[in-house]
Formats: structure tokens, C-alpha cells, sequence
């Protein structure tokens, strides 16, 4: 079996760790618990007939002028880029923050995902996905699990290319 | 040479580039987390793959590293080197640094969210106060457009039940005559309540700053009450301090509508005994004098509940509940805001069945006395110029017209009645008039319009004099009449005498 090291990284308290507890765990609390440092959870997940160990790597979320040491993404295969749908700040300017993502961990795409889906209407959510000049590739609810488990298979994909 | 409590505060391992576990270098952190020959990435996750990435012979550290440990986590900080035959590992156990870290950052992000919701809430709290201010001038708008629609049909009222009253009529029809009027000038200090209320919640009244005598104002309030005050089981008192300053600067209309509204408010509460009216001085010096105006009564009183409330608008319907006392409940709620608008205060003590007191202060900048003032107003009677008079009326309302006849006819005036302003356009075309009263609303030319044509009927009423008749009596409405050209107006509902002083002061001059 193969295994992958793969990055959650984005602003603080977007439902990163939420989604990986979602994901390996099937938990999920409406408390926030600031992360600190890495934390690594792993699953074992088949993507087309091919076994993966994923190595999820949840990084303490950054504020719009730190940056994740480069350290981290040392020997990563696959990031997600996580965004709150119903915080503006941290997504805006997607193109720049995923460019240095790039930049940090010489990764040639990035996985983007909007998270907190559940806290906007359809039309708010409408509007919002409107409004991004950057193809989002999936839309989640680490508190209603929605869409969560696709999430993460993208991110395997990715890890495999 | 090393000190012993070193090195449980990190751990250097060498395994191979595998993760294998060679040997441990030195210290003793976490110590049986790390076996030989077994995996480094059980107890270390993060190194599965980073190992892999790592360049030869190229330093690498890694910070705030989580490691579980017999069911505790610390936090460390991971150096890394590489080489051909091994990789080292370098562990140092920094929990006490990221757990103060950890508080640090779970406070700023707290705060951040907490600062989140906050401003969510202040924006919804602003929204509703739009809301709230709009409707709330929607409302002073209807109310005051309502009051300005009932004063036309008002004003016929109270015209015909005056020319009622000068008729000999039995004594039977006396008596109804007589509650007509009653109720008839009951629901004209409503309107003009209604209409205060709406300028004031719209901040559009305006307070005069003249030089004014207080005592004054007491007296006429007295001569008032003197000739209107009939219920001889309600004494009424006054009193003016003689330590009030002689002038001060202020609003004698506002203060005089202030004392009567909690004035009259007392009498409706006192089946039997006194209301007293009192002004004081409370201090003074050389720019401003604190006065005190108290009105106490020995009525009915009311429970600390009622007190709490009894400057709320509307607030005598849910104190009163078979409407036994007249008006709307708005007098308190008026005076209240004047007394605010004059940065003065106003409070209430009460007692059930023994009466209430309300007493407010106010300080007014005081004035030299040199400069004086006429303070005591004799109504000077004007002569009879209106039955000398060529007089031409225009209104479009029927009654409101009959009413002017009739007082007209009864000063036997020379007068030409129309219905609108084109018929008024065509007979200042056709004769000279001495006066002209104009309706302001009117169909086809209102009178605003009218007098502005003046080119139109200059040759025959250059100099005629227009008094504008109206409901619109603010004083912006009529500060407007007086600029296209009005010399006087008269609002609607209006007395016979307050028409014929009005006529006669303007054809003397």
C-alpha cells in the first residue's frame, strides 16, 4: 500500500480540522478549538482499485499575512486550500493565496474547497460562487457531511498524479 | 558535560531512510515510544513521507510537531538531517512554549469571532433602527397629514357652532350647543397634539429664543383659567416666585402650552381639591437662572407603575379604559419632549388617592434688564375697517366658505365669494379688491399659484393684500406663505374674532 502526505491549509477557523474529524473520524463538534502546530490523522482509502494511505496533515490555520513554513509541505504528494463560504476574508484574492501554496510546496495544482456550505442560503451560495474567478472544486459541510468524502478522494487524486 | 534533566527534554534518534529504527543517540524524551528495529512513524506520523522529500545532507526543522505519547500530546519542534546512510533525528519537547501559544491563539481567534458576531449584530441593530426610524416618520407623516385633512371639516364645525351660539335658541339647544363646542375644541387640541407630537419626533420644531417674563406667562395662564375654569370643586392656585429673574430668553408659546398641558392633565385627575401652579427660582448667577415649574394636585394619584409611564404617548387609553377623560393621551407625552428640547427635566411623584406632583427645571440664560421687553400684552381692540372693505374670498370647500360668509355678513362686509382659483384670478382681472383671502389647497390654481400671477392682476390689485387661509400651520408652511407673497395667514380651524382681527389689523395699514 502506498502512502500519501497530503495538507489542509487556509485561514483559521474555516472547518479544517472539522474536515478531517468529519472524514476519519465521522465526528464533528460546533465548538472551535484553535490548532496549533500539525497534527497528522491518516485513513486508508481505494481510489480506482488502488489502495491509499492517506497522511492528512492539518495545519494551524494562518491569518491573511502568515504563511505555512515551507517545511511542512517537505515530501507532501497533494494541499487542499480551505475556504469559509460565509467569510469573505478568506476568500478573497484565491488566486494570489494559492499561487504561494504552489510557490511553498512546488505542488502544480492545488485542491480548493469552500467549506460551512450549511451556513448560506442557495442564493447567498449562488452568489458567492459567482462572485470567485477561481474554479472551486468542491463545495462542503463538515457539519452536515456533505460533500466531505469527495473532498478528500479529489485530494487522493491529486496525490496520485 | 551534560546535566541529567536535559535530556528528558529531547530525544535524538538514528534510523534509516525508511523509518527503521537504528539506535537512540542520546537523551530521553518520550523514551518508549522509540524501540529499535521498529517503525519511527508510529509514534511519529509526520515523518511517513516527509522522509522521503528530504534532500541529502540538507538540515530540515519542522515546528509544532504533535506526538501522542501514553495519552498525553506534546508539542515539539523535529530537526531532521539525511544522509547516505541514515537519517537523524533530533526531538525537542517545546509543550510548555505551544501551550502558551495555544492559549494565545485560541484568545485572538476567540476575539476575532466574538468581534464577527458583534459586528453582525450591530448591523442587524442598524438595520431594524432604519426600520424602525422610517416607519416612525411615516407615521408622524400620516398622523400629520391626517390632523392637517381633519382641520378643514374641524373648522366647520367649530364656525357653525359659534354662529350657533349667537343665535337665541332655547335652552334645551343652548346646552347641546354648548357640548358641541366642548367637544369640538377637545378634538382641536388633539389634532394640534397629534401635530406637535409628529414635528417633534420629526425634529422639526423649532423653539424661539426671545426675551420673555416667566411670571408672565403664569399670569395669563391664570387670566385664562380665570374665565374658562368653571368646576368649582377644583380650586386652582398660582404662584410665581418673586426671586425670578424678571427676562430670560426662552419660548413663552412652548412654556405656556408645557404649563397647561400638565395643568389641564391635573384638573381631568382631580374630581375635588386644588391643583397649585407654581415657578421657582432655583439658582442663578450672571448668564443663567434654573427654574423650577411645579403643578400639584390632590386627584386620584397613581401606582409606581403608572408614574413609570406616564409620559408615553397614548399611554391615558390604557390608564383610562372607559374613556371618561378627554383627549389622546398625548399632552404628557408633549411636554415631555418640549421640556427635553429645552434641555430641561421633568419628574413625577405621585401617590394613589392622595394626588400627583410634576415638577420640572429648566435653565434659561438670563438677560440685562435694561433691555426690557413689553411683557404684559394688552389686547388692543383694531377699529372696523372691514365693513368700509371690498373683500374677496376663495376656497374651494363649501362649508368652509358658508362659515366666512357668515361672519363676513355679520360685519357687514362688501365681499364676493369664489370657489377656486381660476374664478379668483378672473375677478382680480375684473375689480380692485381692498383684500383677498386664499384657500392655499385648491383645484385647477392653488392659491400659492395664484399669487404668483401677479402680473396677471397687477394693473387693478398692485397692492392688495393676500392672507393665505390654511391647514398647513407650521412654521415652515407659513415662513413659505409670507415669501411668495402672503401678508398674513390664518390656519384652519380659526375663530370669528381671529379672522376679524386678522382682517382688520391688515386693512388699517
Amino acid at each position: 500500500m502506498i502512502a500519501k502526505k497530503v495538507l489542509l491549509v487556509g485561514n483559521f477557523g474555516v472547518g479544517k480540522t472539522s474536515l478531517i474529524r468529519r472524514f476519519v473520524l465521522n465526528e464533528f463538534s460546533e465548538d472551535y478549538i484553535s490548532t496549533i502546530g500539525v497534527r497528522v490523522s491518516s485513513k486508508i482509502l481505494k481510489v480506482d482499485s488502488t489502495e491509499i494511505k492517506l497522511l492528512i496533515w492539518d495545519v494551524a490555520g494562518t491569518s491573511d499575512d502568515e504563511k505555512v513554513p515551507k517545511a511542512y509541505f517537505m515530501g507532501s504528494s497533494a494541499a487542499m486550500y480551505v475556504f469559509d463560504l460565509s467569510r469573505q476574508e478568506t476568500y478573497t484574492n484565491l488566486e494570489e493565496r494559492l499561487a504561494l501554496v504552489k510557490e511553498l510546496s512546488s505542488l502544480k495544482e492545488i485542491t480548493l474547497v469552500g467549506n460551512k456550505k450549511d451556513l448560506l442560503t442557495g442564493d447567498e451560495l449562488e452568489a458567492v460562487l459567482g462572485s470567485l474567478s477561481t474554479h472551486i472544486d468542491l463545495v462542503t459541510s463538515a457539519k452536515e457531511d456533505d460533500n466531505v468524502e469527495d473532498a478528500f478522494l479529489a485530494l487522493a487524486k491529486q496525490s496520485l498524479k | 558535560m551534560k546535566s541529567a534533566g536535559i535530556e528528558q527534554y529531547y530525544i535524538e534518534i538514528s534510523c534509516s531512510n525508511s523509518g527503521q529504527i537504528n539506535s537512540i543517540v542520546s537523551g530521553s524524551f518520550i523514551r518508549s515510544e522509540f524501540e529499535n528495529e521498529s517503525s519511527i512513524f508510529n509514534p511519529c506520523p509526520f515523518l511517513e513521507g516527509t522522509l522521503e522529500g528530504l534532500a541529502l545532507n540538507e538540515a530540515l526543522l519542522m515546528e509544532g510537531m504533535a506526538i501522542q505519547s501514553d495519552r498525553t500530546e506534546y508539542f515539539t519542534d523535529v530537526e531532521l538531517y539525511k544522509s547516505e546512510m541514515e537519517t537523524r533525528v533530533l526531538i525537542h519537547n517545546r509543550s510548555n512554549v505551544y501551550q502558551y501559544v495555544k492559549e494565545l491563539n485560541q484568545g485572538k481567534n476567540d476575539l476575532f469571532f466574538l468581534k464577527q458576531e458583534l459586528d453582525k449584530k450591530n448591523a442587524e441593530l442598524e438595520r431594524l433602527r432604519q426600520m424602525a426610524d422610517k416607519a416612525n416618520e411615516e407615521k408622524s407623516r400620516f398622523l400629520a397629514m391626517m390632523s392637517h385633512e381633519v382641520r378643514n371639516p374641524l373648522n366647520v364645525i367649530l364656525g357653525y357652532t359659534e354662529l350657533l351660539s349667537k343665535e337665541k335658541v332655547s335652552r334645551k339647544l343652548e346646552g347641546y350647543i354648548k357640548n358641541l363646542t366642548v367637544s369640538g375644541r377637545n378634538l382641536k387640541v388633539i389634532v394640534d397634539d397629534i401635530l406637535d407630537l409628529s414635528r417633534v419626533e420629526a425634529g422639526k420644531l423649532e423653539l424661539s429664543n426671545d426675551p420673555i417674563s416667566l411670571s408672565s406667562v403664569l399670569l395669563q395662564i391664570e387670566e385664562n383659567y380665570k374665565s374658562s375654569h368653571k368646576d368649582t370643586a377644583v380650586e386652582l392656585y398660582f404662584k410665581a416666585s418673586e426671586s425670578l429673574p424678571k427676562i430670560v430668553l426662552g419660548d413663552d408659546v412652548r412654556i405656556y402650552q408645557i404649563i397647561t398641558n400638565l395643568l389641564n392633565n391635573s384638573i381631568k385627575f382631580t374630581p375635588q381639591g386644588s391643583v397649585s401652579t407654581s415657578i421657582d427660582l432655583i439658582s442663578s448667577d450672571e448668564k443663567e437662572a434654573t427654574v423650577s415649574f411645579k403643578v400639584s394636585d390632590t386627584g386620584r394619584g397613581m401606582t409606581a407603575d403608572q408614574a413609570a409611564t406616564v409620559f408615553e404617548e397614548y399611554k391615558q387609553n390604557e390608564l383610562n379604559d372607559n374613556r371618561i377623560h378627554k383627549g389622546a393621551g398625548l399632552g404628557l407625552a408633549i411636554v415631555k419632549r418640549l421640556v427635553s428640547a429645552m434641555d430641561g427635566e421633568i419628574y413625577v411623584s405621585s401617590k394613589l388617592g392622595i394626588g400627583t406632583t410634576f415638577t420640572i427645571q429648566i435653565s434659561f440664560k438670563t438677560v440685562i434688564e435694561s433691555s426690557s421687553i413689553e411683557t404684559t400684552k394688552e389686547p388692543i381692540l383694531p377699529e372696523n375697517h372691514i365693513r368700509a372693505a371690498r373683500i374677496l374670498v376663495a376656497d374651494d370647500n363649501y362649508l368652509n366658505r358658508s362659515i366666512v360668509e357668515h361672519i363676513l355678513k355679520r360685519e357687514e362686509a362688501n365681499f364676493l365669494l369664489v370657489k377656486d382659483g381660476v374664478e379668483a384670478l378672473d375677478a382680480l382681472k375684473a375689480e380692485r379688491f381692498d383684500i383677498v383671502l386664499l384657500d392655499i389647497n385648491m383645484p385647477n390654481l392653488s392659491g400659492e399659484d395664484l399669487i404668483k400671477q401677479k402680473e396677471a392682476y397687477a394693473k387693478e390689485n398692485a397692492s392688495t393684500p393676500f392672507i393665505a387661509l390654511t391647514g398647513n400651520s407650521s412654521k415652515q408652511d407659513i415662513k413659505g406663505y409670507l415669501e411668495v407673497g402672503f401678508v398674513d395667514v390664518i390656519p384652519k380651524p380659526f375663530s370669528s374674532a381671529q379672522l376679524v382681527g386678522i382682517l382688520n389689523t391688515n386693512l388699517s395699514q
